[in-house]
Protein backbone atom coordinates (compact mmCIF):
# COMPACT_ATOMS: atom_id res chain seq x y z
CA UNK A 1 0.00 0.00 0.00
CA UNK A 2 1.34 3.43 -0.92
CA UNK A 3 2.11 5.82 1.90
CA UNK A 4 0.08 9.01 2.04
CA UNK A 5 2.38 10.56 4.64
CA UNK A 6 3.74 13.86 3.40
CA UNK A 7 7.41 14.71 3.84
CA UNK A 8 9.90 17.36 2.77
CA UNK A 9 12.91 16.63 0.59
CA UNK A 10 16.15 18.60 0.32
CA UNK A 11 17.01 19.93 -3.12
CA UNK A 12 20.25 18.48 -4.52
CA UNK A 13 21.08 21.68 -6.41
CA UNK A 14 22.41 24.89 -4.90
CA UNK A 15 20.32 28.01 -4.37
CA UNK A 16 22.26 31.20 -4.95
CA UNK A 17 25.28 29.12 -5.87
CA UNK A 18 23.77 28.15 -9.22
CA UNK A 19 24.50 30.84 -11.76
CA UNK A 20 24.08 31.42 -15.41
CA UNK A 21 27.06 32.97 -17.08
CA UNK A 22 26.23 36.27 -18.71
CA UNK A 23 28.33 37.43 -21.62
CA UNK A 24 27.93 40.54 -23.64
CA UNK A 25 28.76 40.05 -27.28
CA UNK A 26 29.57 42.89 -29.61
CA UNK A 27 29.17 41.83 -33.20
CA UNK A 28 30.57 44.26 -35.74
CA UNK A 29 29.87 42.76 -39.13
CA UNK A 30 32.29 43.16 -41.99
CA UNK A 31 31.16 44.87 -45.14
CA UNK A 32 29.43 42.41 -47.44
CA UNK A 33 30.61 41.76 -50.99
CA UNK A 34 28.61 43.20 -53.88
CA UNK A 35 29.13 39.95 -55.77
CA UNK A 36 31.07 36.70 -55.45
CA UNK A 37 32.10 36.79 -59.10
CA UNK A 38 35.90 36.70 -59.36
CA UNK A 39 36.34 36.54 -55.60
CA UNK A 40 38.33 34.12 -53.45
CA UNK A 41 36.21 32.29 -50.90
CA UNK A 42 37.84 30.19 -48.18
CA UNK A 43 35.93 27.03 -47.27
CA UNK A 44 36.99 26.34 -43.68
CA UNK A 45 36.01 23.03 -42.16
CA UNK A 46 35.86 22.86 -38.39
CA UNK A 47 37.49 19.43 -38.28
CA UNK A 48 34.35 17.90 -36.81
CA UNK A 49 33.24 14.63 -38.37
CA UNK A 50 31.90 15.14 -41.90
CA UNK A 51 32.91 18.79 -42.24
CA UNK A 52 35.85 18.13 -44.57
CA UNK A 53 33.64 16.14 -46.96
CA UNK A 54 30.92 18.79 -46.80
CA UNK A 55 33.41 21.45 -47.87
CA UNK A 56 34.55 19.19 -50.70
CA UNK A 57 30.94 18.99 -51.88
CA UNK A 58 30.60 22.76 -51.55
CA UNK A 59 33.76 23.28 -53.55
CA UNK A 60 32.33 21.07 -56.31
CA UNK A 61 29.08 23.02 -56.20
CA UNK A 62 30.94 26.32 -56.69
CA UNK A 63 32.92 24.78 -59.51
CA UNK A 64 29.69 23.61 -61.19
CA UNK A 65 27.63 26.78 -60.73
CA UNK A 66 30.06 29.62 -60.00
CA UNK A 67 33.26 28.72 -61.82
CA UNK A 68 34.53 32.29 -61.55
CA UNK A 69 34.66 31.96 -57.76
CA UNK A 70 38.04 30.71 -56.57
CA UNK A 71 37.67 28.43 -53.58
CA UNK A 72 40.38 27.47 -51.11
CA UNK A 73 39.69 24.62 -48.69
CA UNK A 74 41.32 24.76 -45.27
CA UNK A 75 40.89 23.01 -41.98
CA UNK A 76 40.36 25.24 -38.96
CA UNK A 77 43.49 24.86 -36.83
CA UNK A 78 43.39 24.18 -33.10
CA UNK A 79 40.63 22.81 -30.94
CA UNK A 80 37.84 21.33 -33.03
CA UNK A 81 35.17 22.56 -30.61
CA UNK A 82 36.12 26.21 -30.25
CA UNK A 83 38.11 29.14 -31.55
CA UNK A 84 41.55 29.36 -29.98
CA UNK A 85 44.86 31.13 -30.55
CA UNK A 86 45.81 28.64 -33.26
CA UNK A 87 43.13 30.09 -35.54
CA UNK A 88 44.72 33.53 -35.80
CA UNK A 89 47.23 32.55 -38.49
CA UNK A 90 44.47 31.25 -40.76
CA UNK A 91 42.16 34.21 -40.14
CA UNK A 92 45.05 36.51 -41.07
CA UNK A 93 45.73 34.51 -44.25
CA UNK A 94 42.08 34.73 -45.24
CA UNK A 95 42.04 38.49 -44.66
CA UNK A 96 45.13 38.91 -46.84
CA UNK A 97 44.40 36.45 -49.61
CA UNK A 98 40.65 35.97 -49.53
CA UNK A 99 37.46 37.97 -49.82
CA UNK A 100 35.05 35.86 -47.76
CA UNK A 101 34.85 32.66 -45.75
CA UNK A 102 32.36 29.88 -45.23
CA UNK A 103 32.80 28.10 -41.90
CA UNK A 104 31.22 24.84 -40.81
CA UNK A 105 29.83 22.30 -40.27
CA UNK A 106 29.37 19.82 -37.40
CA UNK A 107 27.56 16.55 -37.00
CA UNK B 1 37.05 37.17 -38.29
CA UNK B 2 34.30 39.65 -39.16
CA UNK B 3 35.06 42.33 -36.57
CA UNK B 4 38.85 42.01 -36.35
CA UNK B 5 39.76 41.24 -39.97
CA UNK B 6 36.77 42.62 -41.86
CA UNK B 7 36.07 39.36 -43.69
CA UNK B 8 32.42 38.44 -44.30
CA UNK B 9 31.68 34.96 -43.01
CA UNK B 10 28.83 32.53 -43.63
CA UNK B 11 28.61 30.08 -40.70
CA UNK B 12 26.92 26.73 -41.34
CA UNK B 13 25.53 24.17 -38.92
CA UNK B 14 23.32 21.14 -39.25
CA UNK B 15 19.77 21.72 -38.04
CA UNK B 16 20.32 19.32 -35.14
CA UNK B 17 22.62 21.85 -33.47
CA UNK B 18 20.39 24.89 -33.87
CA UNK B 19 19.61 24.65 -30.15
CA UNK B 20 23.31 24.90 -29.33
CA UNK B 21 23.63 27.92 -31.62
CA UNK B 22 20.62 29.53 -29.95
CA UNK B 23 22.01 28.96 -26.45
CA UNK B 24 25.45 30.37 -27.26
CA UNK B 25 26.02 34.11 -26.73
CA UNK B 26 27.94 34.39 -30.00
CA UNK B 27 25.60 32.05 -31.86
CA UNK B 28 22.67 34.19 -30.80
CA UNK B 29 23.96 37.22 -32.68
CA UNK B 30 25.19 35.49 -35.83
CA UNK B 31 23.00 34.44 -38.71
CA UNK B 32 23.51 30.80 -39.63
CA UNK B 33 22.67 28.65 -42.62
CA UNK B 34 21.41 25.19 -41.64
CA UNK B 35 21.71 21.91 -43.50
CA UNK B 36 19.92 18.63 -42.85
CA UNK B 37 21.51 16.35 -40.28
CA UNK B 38 23.86 14.45 -40.27
CA UNK B 39 26.79 15.38 -42.48
CA UNK B 40 29.08 12.74 -41.01
CA UNK B 41 29.02 9.31 -42.57
CA UNK B 42 26.82 10.25 -45.55
CA UNK B 43 27.64 9.92 -49.23
CA UNK B 44 29.28 12.75 -51.14
CA UNK B 45 26.24 12.96 -53.44
CA UNK B 46 23.99 13.47 -50.43
CA UNK B 47 26.14 16.33 -49.19
CA UNK B 48 25.96 17.89 -52.64
CA UNK B 49 22.18 17.57 -52.52
CA UNK B 50 22.11 19.28 -49.11
CA UNK B 51 23.74 22.32 -50.73
CA UNK B 52 21.17 22.49 -53.51
CA UNK B 53 18.34 21.59 -51.16
CA UNK B 54 16.46 23.67 -48.63
CA UNK B 55 17.68 24.99 -45.31
CA UNK B 56 15.32 23.19 -42.88
CA UNK B 57 15.11 26.35 -40.76
CA UNK B 58 14.64 29.16 -43.29
CA UNK B 59 13.11 27.10 -46.09
CA UNK B 60 15.45 28.78 -48.56
CA UNK B 61 17.98 26.77 -50.59
CA UNK B 62 21.22 26.35 -48.62
CA UNK B 63 23.29 27.80 -51.50
CA UNK B 64 21.11 30.92 -51.64
CA UNK B 65 21.40 31.31 -47.87
CA UNK B 66 25.20 31.19 -48.12
CA UNK B 67 25.23 33.75 -50.95
CA UNK B 68 22.92 36.05 -49.01
CA UNK B 69 25.06 35.96 -45.88
CA UNK B 70 28.13 36.96 -47.88
CA UNK B 71 26.55 39.63 -50.05
CA UNK B 72 23.63 41.17 -48.15
CA UNK B 73 24.00 43.60 -45.28
CA UNK B 74 24.02 42.16 -41.79
CA UNK B 75 22.96 44.47 -38.96
CA UNK B 76 25.40 45.15 -36.12
CA UNK B 77 24.11 43.73 -32.89
CA UNK B 78 25.06 44.25 -29.30
CA UNK B 79 23.54 41.41 -27.40
CA UNK B 80 23.77 40.35 -23.82
CA UNK B 81 22.91 36.78 -22.99
CA UNK B 82 20.55 37.24 -20.09
CA UNK B 83 20.91 34.88 -17.16
CA UNK B 84 18.29 32.25 -17.69
CA UNK B 85 18.18 30.84 -14.25
CA UNK B 86 14.56 31.23 -13.22
CA UNK B 87 13.81 27.53 -13.58
CA UNK B 88 16.95 26.66 -11.67
CA UNK B 89 16.25 29.19 -8.95
CA UNK B 90 12.89 27.52 -8.46
CA UNK B 91 14.67 24.17 -8.15
CA UNK B 92 17.08 25.63 -5.66
CA UNK B 93 14.58 26.23 -2.91
CA UNK B 94 16.15 24.17 -0.23
CA UNK B 95 13.03 22.32 0.87
CA UNK B 96 10.74 20.62 -1.58
CA UNK B 97 7.27 19.54 -0.53
CA UNK B 98 5.57 18.50 1.56
CA UNK B 99 4.44 15.62 -0.60
CA UNK B 100 4.21 11.86 -0.53
CA UNK B 101 7.40 9.87 -1.08
CA UNK B 102 5.93 8.50 -4.30
CA UNK B 103 5.23 11.99 -5.66
CA UNK B 104 8.67 13.22 -4.62
CA UNK B 105 10.26 10.27 -6.46
CA UNK B 106 8.32 11.29 -9.57
CA UNK B 107 9.25 14.95 -9.12
CA UNK B 108 12.98 14.21 -8.81
CA UNK B 109 12.81 12.13 -11.99
CA UNK B 110 10.88 14.86 -13.82
CA UNK B 111 13.45 17.47 -12.84
CA UNK B 112 16.21 15.34 -14.34
CA UNK B 113 17.91 14.59 -11.03
CA UNK B 114 17.86 10.80 -11.40
CA UNK B 115 18.80 8.22 -14.00
CA UNK B 116 15.42 6.51 -13.75
CA UNK B 117 16.03 4.08 -10.93
CA UNK B 118 14.29 4.80 -7.62
CA UNK B 119 16.17 7.07 -5.25
CA UNK B 120 16.21 7.41 -1.50
CA UNK B 121 14.28 10.63 -0.94
CA UNK B 122 16.74 13.05 0.72
CA UNK B 123 14.88 14.18 3.81
CA UNK B 124 16.46 16.65 6.18
CA UNK B 125 17.15 13.91 8.70
CA UNK B 126 18.82 11.64 6.14
CA UNK B 127 20.99 14.44 4.77
CA UNK B 128 22.01 15.52 8.28
CA UNK B 129 23.01 11.95 9.04
CA UNK B 130 24.96 11.73 5.76
CA UNK B 131 26.88 14.90 6.65
CA UNK B 132 28.33 13.05 9.63
CA UNK B 133 30.48 11.33 7.01
CA UNK B 134 32.70 14.40 6.70
CA UNK B 135 34.05 17.15 8.89
CA UNK B 136 34.02 19.69 6.10
CA UNK B 137 31.51 22.53 6.45
CA UNK B 138 28.27 21.76 4.57
CA UNK B 139 28.46 25.16 2.84
CA UNK B 140 31.97 24.63 1.51
CA UNK B 141 32.23 24.62 -2.26
CA UNK B 142 33.19 21.23 -3.69
CA UNK B 143 33.03 21.89 -7.42
CA UNK B 144 32.31 24.57 -9.96
CA UNK B 145 31.32 23.19 -13.32
CA UNK B 146 30.86 24.98 -16.63
CA UNK B 147 28.29 23.60 -19.05
CA UNK B 148 29.55 24.93 -22.36
CA UNK B 149 26.45 23.95 -24.31
CA UNK B 150 24.09 25.95 -22.07
CA UNK B 151 26.67 28.51 -21.00
CA UNK B 152 25.94 27.93 -17.33
CA UNK B 153 28.17 27.73 -14.30
CA UNK B 154 26.93 25.30 -11.66
CA UNK B 155 28.31 25.14 -8.15
CA UNK B 156 27.95 22.29 -5.69
CA UNK B 157 28.51 22.44 -1.95
CA UNK B 158 29.24 19.65 0.50
CA UNK B 159 25.54 19.72 1.44
CA UNK B 160 24.50 19.29 -2.21
CA UNK B 161 26.78 16.31 -2.67
CA UNK B 162 25.64 14.78 0.64
CA UNK B 163 22.05 15.12 -0.58
CA UNK B 164 22.93 13.29 -3.77
CA UNK B 165 24.78 10.63 -1.76
CA UNK B 166 21.53 10.00 0.12
CA UNK B 167 19.63 9.79 -3.17
CA UNK B 168 22.11 7.20 -4.47
CA UNK B 169 21.65 5.05 -1.38
CA UNK B 170 25.07 5.69 0.14
CA UNK B 171 26.23 4.75 3.59
CA UNK B 172 27.65 7.66 5.60
CA UNK B 173 31.19 6.34 5.25
CA UNK B 174 30.95 6.46 1.43
CA UNK B 175 30.57 10.25 1.50
CA UNK B 176 34.31 11.18 1.48
CA UNK B 177 34.79 9.12 -1.69
CA UNK B 178 31.77 10.72 -3.34
CA UNK B 179 32.97 14.21 -2.35
CA UNK B 180 36.40 13.44 -3.79
CA UNK B 181 34.77 12.34 -7.06
CA UNK B 182 32.69 15.53 -7.19
CA UNK B 183 35.73 17.68 -6.40
CA UNK B 184 37.20 16.85 -9.80
CA UNK B 185 34.28 18.66 -11.48
CA UNK B 186 34.08 16.06 -14.23
CA UNK B 187 30.68 14.74 -15.34
CA UNK B 188 30.21 11.04 -15.98
CA UNK B 189 27.82 12.00 -18.78
CA UNK B 190 29.86 13.90 -21.34
CA UNK B 191 28.06 16.25 -23.75
CA UNK B 192 29.00 14.48 -26.95
CA UNK B 193 27.21 12.64 -29.73
CA UNK B 194 29.66 9.79 -29.09
CA UNK B 195 29.12 7.04 -26.49
CA UNK B 196 31.53 8.00 -23.73
CA UNK B 197 31.84 5.62 -20.80
CA UNK B 198 33.40 6.47 -17.45
CA UNK B 199 35.21 4.64 -14.67
CA UNK B 200 35.90 5.20 -10.95
CA UNK B 201 38.94 3.65 -9.28
CA UNK B 202 39.48 3.81 -5.51
CA UNK B 203 42.89 3.23 -3.94
CA UNK B 204 44.06 3.12 -0.35
CA UNK B 205 42.92 1.49 2.90
CA UNK B 206 39.47 3.05 2.68
CA UNK B 207 38.50 0.69 -0.13
CA UNK B 208 38.60 -2.34 2.13
CA UNK B 209 37.23 -0.41 5.11
CA UNK B 210 34.02 0.56 3.34
CA UNK B 211 33.78 -2.62 1.30
CA UNK B 212 34.57 -1.63 -2.26
CA UNK B 213 35.07 -4.80 -4.24
CA UNK B 214 38.45 -5.15 -5.95
CA UNK B 215 38.48 -8.92 -6.29
CA UNK B 216 36.13 -11.59 -7.55
CA UNK B 217 33.46 -10.18 -9.89
CA UNK B 218 34.62 -6.63 -9.14
CA UNK B 219 32.67 -5.25 -12.09
CA UNK B 220 29.59 -7.41 -11.53
CA UNK B 221 26.34 -6.06 -10.14
CA UNK B 222 26.80 -7.66 -6.74
CA UNK B 223 28.29 -5.14 -4.35
CA UNK B 224 26.70 -2.18 -2.62
CA UNK B 225 29.67 0.19 -2.32
CA UNK B 226 30.64 -0.25 -5.99
CA UNK B 227 27.05 0.18 -7.13
CA UNK B 228 26.20 3.18 -5.00
CA UNK B 229 29.43 5.20 -5.22
CA UNK B 230 29.52 4.74 -8.99
CA UNK B 231 25.84 5.65 -9.24
CA UNK B 232 26.38 8.78 -7.15
CA UNK B 233 28.76 10.17 -9.80
CA UNK B 234 26.04 9.92 -12.43
CA UNK B 235 23.39 11.43 -10.14
CA UNK B 236 25.82 14.31 -9.48
CA UNK B 237 26.16 14.72 -13.25
CA UNK B 238 22.37 14.79 -13.61
CA UNK B 239 22.08 17.44 -10.91
CA UNK B 240 24.80 19.51 -12.58
CA UNK B 241 22.60 19.49 -15.69
CA UNK B 242 24.36 17.02 -17.97
CA UNK B 243 21.25 14.98 -18.79
CA UNK B 244 19.22 17.59 -20.65
CA UNK B 245 18.10 16.06 -23.94
CA UNK B 246 19.65 17.86 -26.90
CA UNK B 247 20.94 20.63 -24.67
CA UNK B 248 23.74 18.83 -22.87
CA UNK B 249 22.97 15.19 -23.68
CA UNK B 250 23.74 14.29 -27.27
CA UNK B 251 25.07 10.74 -27.19
CA UNK B 252 23.34 8.99 -30.05
CA UNK B 253 23.61 5.52 -28.53
CA UNK B 254 24.37 6.40 -24.92
CA UNK B 255 26.43 4.17 -22.70
CA UNK B 256 25.05 1.67 -20.22
CA UNK B 257 28.23 1.77 -18.12
CA UNK B 258 27.20 5.17 -16.77
CA UNK B 259 24.71 3.50 -14.42
CA UNK B 260 27.58 2.82 -11.99
CA UNK B 261 30.61 3.96 -13.99
CA UNK B 262 32.56 0.72 -13.47
CA UNK B 263 33.29 1.71 -9.88
CA UNK B 264 35.97 -0.57 -8.38
CA UNK B 265 38.98 -0.54 -6.10
CA UNK B 266 42.41 -1.68 -7.20
CA UNK B 267 43.33 -5.09 -5.81
CA UNK B 268 46.41 -3.76 -4.07
CA UNK B 269 46.82 -6.83 -1.84
CA UNK B 270 47.10 -9.25 -4.76
CA UNK B 271 48.84 -6.96 -7.22
CA UNK B 272 52.57 -7.48 -7.65
CA UNK B 273 53.01 -3.90 -8.86
CA UNK B 274 52.77 -0.41 -7.38
CA UNK B 275 49.20 0.81 -6.78
CA UNK B 276 47.79 3.34 -9.23
CA UNK B 277 47.58 6.21 -6.73
CA UNK B 278 51.22 5.69 -5.73
CA UNK B 279 52.16 5.98 -9.41
CA UNK B 280 50.40 9.34 -9.28
CA UNK B 281 52.26 10.81 -6.34
CA UNK B 282 50.28 9.55 -3.34
CA UNK B 283 51.58 7.40 -0.50
CA UNK B 284 50.39 3.84 -0.20
CA UNK B 285 48.50 4.67 3.00
CA UNK B 286 46.73 7.62 1.35
CA UNK B 287 43.19 7.26 0.07
CA UNK B 288 42.55 8.54 -3.42
CA UNK B 289 40.01 8.22 -6.19
CA UNK B 290 40.77 8.34 -9.90
CA UNK B 291 38.39 9.01 -12.76
CA UNK B 292 38.65 7.78 -16.34
CA UNK B 293 36.71 8.32 -19.55
CA UNK B 294 36.75 6.78 -22.99
CA UNK B 295 34.80 5.19 -25.80
CA UNK B 296 36.04 1.67 -26.32
CA UNK B 297 36.28 -1.33 -24.04
CA UNK B 298 37.04 -4.89 -25.07
CA UNK B 299 37.06 -7.82 -22.66
CA UNK B 300 39.54 -10.58 -23.34
CA UNK B 301 37.12 -13.40 -23.92
CA UNK B 302 39.44 -16.19 -22.87
CA UNK B 303 42.75 -16.82 -21.23
CA UNK B 304 45.99 -16.46 -23.21
CA UNK B 305 46.34 -20.23 -23.74
CA UNK B 306 47.85 -20.27 -27.21
CA UNK B 307 49.42 -16.81 -27.38
CA UNK B 308 51.16 -14.63 -24.82
CA UNK B 309 49.24 -11.94 -22.94
CA UNK B 310 51.22 -9.33 -24.82
CA UNK B 311 50.22 -10.81 -28.18
CA UNK B 312 46.58 -10.85 -27.10
CA UNK B 313 46.80 -7.20 -26.05
CA UNK B 314 48.51 -6.21 -29.27
CA UNK B 315 45.70 -7.74 -31.31
CA UNK B 316 43.01 -5.86 -29.38
CA UNK B 317 44.87 -2.55 -29.34
CA UNK B 318 45.51 -2.67 -33.07
CA UNK B 319 41.71 -2.44 -33.38
CA UNK B 320 41.20 0.48 -30.98
CA UNK B 321 41.95 3.88 -32.54
CA UNK B 322 44.44 5.75 -30.38
CA UNK B 323 43.77 9.37 -29.48
CA UNK B 324 46.77 10.92 -27.73
CA UNK B 325 47.92 7.37 -26.82
CA UNK B 326 45.24 7.08 -24.15
CA UNK B 327 44.76 3.51 -22.94
CA UNK B 328 43.84 1.93 -19.63
CA UNK B 329 44.35 -1.79 -19.22
CA UNK B 330 42.50 -3.47 -16.39
CA UNK B 331 44.05 -6.81 -15.64
CA UNK B 332 43.54 -9.65 -13.21
CA UNK B 333 46.33 -10.11 -10.62
CA UNK B 334 47.18 -13.39 -12.40
CA UNK B 335 48.03 -11.46 -15.56
CA UNK B 336 50.20 -8.99 -13.65
CA UNK B 337 51.98 -11.90 -11.94
CA UNK B 338 52.61 -13.63 -15.27
CA UNK B 339 53.98 -10.42 -16.79
CA UNK B 340 56.27 -9.80 -13.84
CA UNK B 341 57.44 -13.29 -12.95
CA UNK B 342 57.55 -14.93 -16.39
CA UNK B 343 58.07 -12.06 -18.78
CA UNK B 344 60.26 -9.85 -16.59
CA UNK B 345 58.29 -6.62 -16.44
CA UNK B 346 59.26 -5.37 -12.99
CA UNK B 347 56.90 -2.39 -13.04
CA UNK B 348 53.73 -1.27 -14.72
CA UNK B 349 55.77 1.44 -16.46
CA UNK B 350 58.09 -1.14 -18.03
CA UNK B 351 55.15 -3.00 -19.47
CA UNK B 352 53.59 0.23 -20.78
CA UNK B 353 56.82 1.02 -22.63
CA UNK B 354 56.84 -2.46 -24.13
CA UNK B 355 53.25 -2.13 -25.34
CA UNK B 356 53.88 1.32 -26.74
CA UNK B 357 56.68 -0.08 -28.87
CA UNK B 358 54.94 -3.27 -29.93
CA UNK B 359 51.43 -2.15 -30.98
CA UNK B 360 51.64 -1.21 -34.67
CA UNK B 361 49.07 -0.32 -37.28
CA UNK B 362 49.17 1.09 -40.80
CA UNK B 363 49.20 4.90 -41.00
CA UNK B 364 46.26 4.86 -43.43
CA UNK B 365 44.09 2.92 -40.99
CA UNK B 366 45.06 5.26 -38.16
CA UNK B 367 44.10 8.45 -40.00
CA UNK B 368 40.86 6.97 -41.34
CA UNK B 369 39.42 6.73 -37.82
CA UNK B 370 36.92 9.57 -37.35
CA UNK B 371 38.01 10.49 -33.82
CA UNK B 372 41.68 10.42 -34.80
CA UNK B 373 41.13 12.69 -37.79
CA UNK B 374 38.91 15.02 -35.78
CA UNK B 375 41.14 15.40 -32.72
CA UNK B 376 44.64 14.86 -34.10
CA UNK B 377 44.29 16.18 -37.66
CA UNK B 378 44.78 19.79 -36.62
CA UNK B 379 47.71 18.76 -34.39
CA UNK B 380 49.40 17.27 -37.45
CA UNK B 381 48.77 20.43 -39.45
CA UNK B 382 50.36 22.68 -36.85
CA UNK B 383 53.45 20.49 -36.66
CA UNK B 384 52.88 18.55 -33.44
CA UNK B 385 54.91 15.32 -33.48
CA UNK B 386 54.59 12.45 -34.14
CA UNK B 387 51.28 13.34 -35.84
CA UNK B 388 52.88 15.72 -38.31
CA UNK B 389 55.33 13.04 -39.49
CA UNK B 390 52.64 10.36 -39.51
CA UNK B 391 50.39 12.52 -41.71
CA UNK B 392 53.06 12.42 -44.42
CA UNK B 393 53.56 8.65 -44.40
CA UNK B 394 52.28 6.28 -47.03
CA UNK B 395 49.09 4.50 -45.98
CA UNK B 396 50.79 1.12 -45.57
CA UNK B 397 53.67 2.33 -43.38
CA UNK B 398 53.48 1.08 -39.80
CA UNK B 399 53.25 3.42 -36.82
CA UNK B 400 53.13 2.76 -33.09
CA UNK B 401 49.79 4.48 -32.52
CA UNK B 402 50.17 4.29 -28.70
CA UNK B 403 53.42 6.21 -28.94
CA UNK B 404 53.42 7.72 -25.44
CA UNK B 405 53.83 5.02 -22.76
CA UNK B 406 52.95 7.50 -20.00
CA UNK B 407 49.38 7.51 -21.30
CA UNK B 408 49.10 3.71 -21.11
CA UNK B 409 47.73 3.07 -17.63
CA UNK B 410 47.57 -0.28 -15.90
CA UNK B 411 45.18 -1.20 -13.12
CA UNK B 412 45.06 -4.53 -11.31
CA UNK B 413 41.55 -5.74 -10.48
CA UNK B 414 40.01 -9.18 -10.19
CA UNK B 415 39.58 -12.39 -8.28
CA UNK B 416 42.26 -14.64 -9.82
CA UNK B 417 39.89 -17.25 -11.19
CA UNK B 418 41.22 -16.67 -14.72
CA UNK B 419 44.04 -14.60 -16.25
CA UNK B 420 41.84 -12.11 -18.11
CA UNK B 421 42.08 -8.42 -18.90
CA UNK B 422 40.06 -5.53 -20.30
CA UNK B 423 41.51 -3.31 -23.01
CA UNK B 424 40.16 0.24 -23.06
CA UNK B 425 41.00 3.58 -24.61
CA UNK B 426 40.06 5.30 -21.36
CA UNK B 427 41.87 8.52 -20.49
CA UNK B 428 42.90 9.28 -16.91
CA UNK B 429 40.98 12.44 -15.99
CA UNK B 430 42.64 12.90 -12.64
CA UNK B 431 43.18 11.60 -9.13
CA UNK B 432 41.88 13.35 -6.00
CA UNK B 433 42.48 12.88 -2.31
CA UNK B 434 39.73 11.24 -0.31
CA UNK B 435 41.46 11.98 2.99
CA UNK B 436 40.68 15.69 2.99
CA UNK B 437 36.97 14.80 3.16
CA UNK B 438 37.21 12.22 5.95
CA UNK B 439 35.62 12.94 9.31
CA UNK B 440 37.93 13.53 12.25
CA UNK B 441 38.54 10.24 13.95
CA UNK B 442 37.10 9.73 17.38
CA UNK B 443 37.94 7.12 19.95
CA UNK B 444 35.57 4.58 18.47
CA UNK B 445 36.97 5.03 14.98
CA UNK B 446 40.55 3.87 14.96
CA UNK B 447 42.05 3.09 11.56
CA UNK B 448 44.91 0.59 11.61
CA UNK B 449 45.74 1.39 15.25
CA UNK B 450 47.11 4.81 14.35
CA UNK B 451 45.07 6.77 16.88
CA UNK B 452 46.94 5.31 19.85
CA UNK B 453 43.80 4.25 21.67
CA UNK B 454 43.21 0.69 22.82
CA UNK B 455 41.05 -1.40 20.50
CA UNK B 456 37.46 -2.04 21.51
CA UNK B 457 36.80 -5.29 23.31
CA UNK B 458 35.47 -7.92 20.97
CA UNK B 459 32.96 -10.37 22.37
CA UNK B 460 33.17 -13.97 21.20
CA UNK B 461 30.79 -16.91 21.19
CA UNK B 462 31.19 -19.22 24.13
Amino acid sequence: MKSTKKIYAISPVSGDKVLSKSEEVDFSPANRLSTLEGKTVYLVDTGFGGSAYFMLALQKWFSDYYPTVRTVRKRKPGNVFMEDENCEKLWKEISEKGDAAILGVAG
Amino acid sequence: MEGKYGVPVAPISTIEYKKVVDMNPIGKVLQFVYTPHPVVGVAQDTLYDYISGDDPHSGKPVNIGIMDLLTKMVNPIKAGAKPNSSARQEDCNNLIGPDTEENLQALFYKKGWTEGLPIIVPTEERVRKMLEGTNVNPDELVAEVFLEDTNEVVKSTVANIATIAVMAGAETEYLPVILAIASMAEPSLRPSTTPFGSMVLVNGPIAEKIGINSGLAAFSAVNKANAVIGRAWTLISHCWGFSQYKKTLWSSLGNNFTYNNMCVAENEKRSCWQPFHVQNGYKKEDNAVSLFRGWTLINSSGAPSNRSVTEEMNILYEAIPSVYSNATIIMDPLVAKELKDKQGFKTKEEFSIHLSNSIKIEAGKFWAADTVQMLLGSEAERGVEPYSTWSRLNNEELINQYHDPKQIRIIVVGGETSPLFIATDYRHLGTASIDKWLPTQNETDCIEGLCGLPDKFNSYDD
